[in-house]
């Protein structure tokens, strides 16, 4: 895969670099400010990127606001945003276009490579994976919708696990279900929420849009 | 003659009010009066003999004047409703200083009995309400005093003059008991506009007032300041740098380990990640609890929907505005609604909130509502007197309307120029 880096620390740039490189993976450009990733993004046009929220010149969310710009551009551009922390805010911005092809981390998660590189290519494929930091948030703030509510508890579990990215089969690894126990879960899941079948290709997105709106 | 009724009973409410400021206000000039009495009872054609009564005179209107004032104000207050800030200057707080000493604000002290006194002292010497009371116990007498003695003159000479038997006596006990009940229901008034003029706060004092309140603040961020940096300090103290010695210590077996014990190894590097990551969630926590990164990256108002969105209650926000203010105001208001919000799960027990960030033409207005059980107020020591205090640094104040039974509003608001 083609990656564009964006990280304006030389150490974690560094090291990210070699991370993707030792899983075969080809980085075709990196980026330390917020202009020069937007550029980079647009030109490159990259299978996946990996973008730090906080960049310069303005040690703001130069990063957040330059994926945000270039996936305007084009479309479901594929992007991971790494950050020192995590908002439900910033994760909603990310997936309001509902076009999938995001993930949202944490710096850290970085320790676990082989999820890591895992979750990257989900994202690559357009898949939309969160960090467990912003799954949990949700799960513990109070508001919540009439359709979400309907849901069954395990239901809502895998729709969490969703949320993180997993595939139907790692979901059933974790709740130790068979893959056809989870499927179906999921098809009374995207029934509930009213998610209809022409949108296929979406659906996992939508769902996990569905969870972070709850307001 | 209701007219008549009414007209009478003003007549001596007034008269005794009348009496009530001649006695009140004629309480410093009787001393003197009294004194010079004692040195013409004392006098031995030695002018110097009058010393003592003069010295006594100053000590009686040095005590007297500060409740003669007291007295006006509250009579002034409870005939007409016109209250008259006093404005004496209060004492600051005496803390016991490191090295065993007592600091009072102006000098250190052996203990705090010392301390206390010595401040009292110098408060009331350098008060200029002090000097301001002195003024109007001199003023007094000559103005409201001399107006408020018509009525019962008027009686005097009335009295003295029916008991007499030659006509011009009589004519006058009649006119002065005209004049006494004529000019009764009015003589009284006179305290309010003299009392109004000469016992304000001066210009001056308002100063003082301010400085006092500023050194107050000065001294409260400072010590506020110090506890912060003493909670990260220790903080990181215990969090991070141990788990940092922790991790060294665990790559320095594992590197010995390699050789001999692989498996081993692999289990102390694992730790080793885990400990990592946990140092990593400290470190976010602590750096949430100095300044938020959502904050820094975006603003007030993103901060405090983000905040919103990982509260427990269902909360809505609404700002009618972008704005960027100065840091230091931004983060004030921004812990100030997380912990109205934090009070607003703990105490209150509420469900929802609403949030509105709103500016008007004089600065930032924060509104914060819970539909919980009310009953907060704004108690010495207490969270909420804590955010007022945080945010008096700023000029902001903060409203808190709390029935019992809820709901609960708090308005914090902050003059801005940056706007």
């Amino acid at each position: 895969m083609r990656i564009v880096v964006a990280e304006d620390l030389y150490l974690l740039r560094d090291g990210m670099v070699r991370l993707i490189e030792a899983y075969g993976h080809e980085v075709v450009a990196t980026a330390t400010t917020g202009p020069e990733t937007l550029g980079a993004l647009l030109t490159w046009r990259p299978d996946v990127s990996i973008v730090d929220v906080r960049m310069p010149p303005t040690q703001s969310d130069e990063g957040l606001r330059a994926a945000l710009a270039a996936r305007r551009e084009l479309p479901g551009l594929p992007v991971l945003i790494l950050s020192q922390h995590v908002e439900q805010l910033y994760a909603r911005e990310l997936l309001a276009d509902g076009a999938g092809g995001i993930g949202y981390f944490l710096k850290e998660s970085v320790f676990d490579a082989d999820q890591f590189i895992d979750a990257m290519e989900r994202v690559a494929d357009g898949g939309t994976a969160m960090d467990p930091a912003v799954i949990a948030k949700l799960l513990s703030s109070g508001s919540s919708n009439r359709r979400l509510e309907q849901l069954t508890e395990r239901e809502h579990s895998v729709l969490g696990l969703m949320a993180e990215g997993l595939s139907n089969q790692a979901i059933g690894q974790r709740l130790f279900l068979s893959e056809s126990a989870i499927s179906k879960y999921t098809t009374s899941m995207f029934g509930k929420l009213g998610i209809s079948d022409d949108e296929n290709n979406n659906r996992r997105v939508l769902a996990v849009l569905a969870y972070l709106n709850k307001t | 003659m209701r007219q008549l009724v009414s007209w009478s009973t003003s007549a001596c409410v007034g008269f005794v009010r009348a009496c009530v400021v001649v006695v009140v206000s004629m309480l410093v000039p009787a001393v003197w009066a009294a004194a010079a009495g004692l040195w013409i009872w004392w006098w031995d054609g030695d002018p110097w003999s009058g010393i003592v009564p003069f010295l006594w005179a100053c000590i009686g209107t040095l005590a007297l004047c500060r409740p003669v004032c007291r007295m006006i104000r509250s009579l002034v207050a409870k005939w007409t409703g016109t209250v008259i800030p006093a404005g004496y200057r209060q004492a600051g707080p005496v803390t016991q200083m490191a090295t065993g000493y007592w600091w009072n604000g102006y000098s250190y002290e052996r203990t705090s009995r010392d301390a206390r006194m010595d401040q009292q002292w110098r408060t009331r010497w350098k008060d200029p309400a002090t000097w301001r009371d002195l003024r109007f116990t001199a003023i007094a007498p000559i103005t409201a005093g001399v107006i408020c003695a018509i009525p019962p003159a008027g009686v005097a000479a009335a009295a003295l003059g029916f008991g007499q038997s030659t006509p011009a006596a009589r004519l006058a006990g009649v006119l002065g008991l005209a004049v006494a009940i004529g000019g009764a229901p009015y003589a009284w008034r006179s305290v309010e506009p003299v009392a109004v003029r000469f016992l304000r706060a001066s210009p001056a004092m308002a100063l003082a007032d301010r400085v006092d309140e500023l050194t107050a603040q000065r001294a409260d961020t400072t010590v506020a300041q110090a506890a912060e940096i003493r909670r990260i300090e220790r903080d990181l103290h215990d969090g991070a740098q141990a788990r940092l010695v922790a991790l060294g210590l665990s790559l320095a077996t594992a590197e010995k380990l390699m050789e001999t014990d692989l498996d081993q190894a692999r289990a102390l590097l694992r730790n080793a990640r885990a400990g990592a990551a946990t140092s990593l969630t400290e470190l976010r926590e602590l750096v949430r609890g100095i300044n938020p990164p959502v904050l820094n990256e975006r603003g007030l108002i993103d901060a405090v929907r983000a905040l919103a969105l990982d509260s427990p209650l269902e909360t809505a926000v609404t700002a009618d505005v972008q704005l960027r203010l100065d840091p230091p105001i931004e983060s004030a208001m921004y812990f100030g609604v997380a912990e109205l919000l934090t009070n607003a799960v703990k105490h209150a027990h509420a469900t929802r909130a609403r949030i509105s960030i709103v500016r008007d033409d004089t600065g930032i207005v924060v509104d914060v509502e819970d539909d919980g059980r009310g009953g907060a107020g704004v108690r010495p020591g207490g969270g909420l007197d804590g955010l007022r205090r945080r945010l008096a640094v700023f000029d902001g104040t903060v409203e808190v309307t709390s029935p019992a039974g809820g709901p609960t509003c708090v308005r914090m608001m902050l003059p801005c120029e940056s706007l």
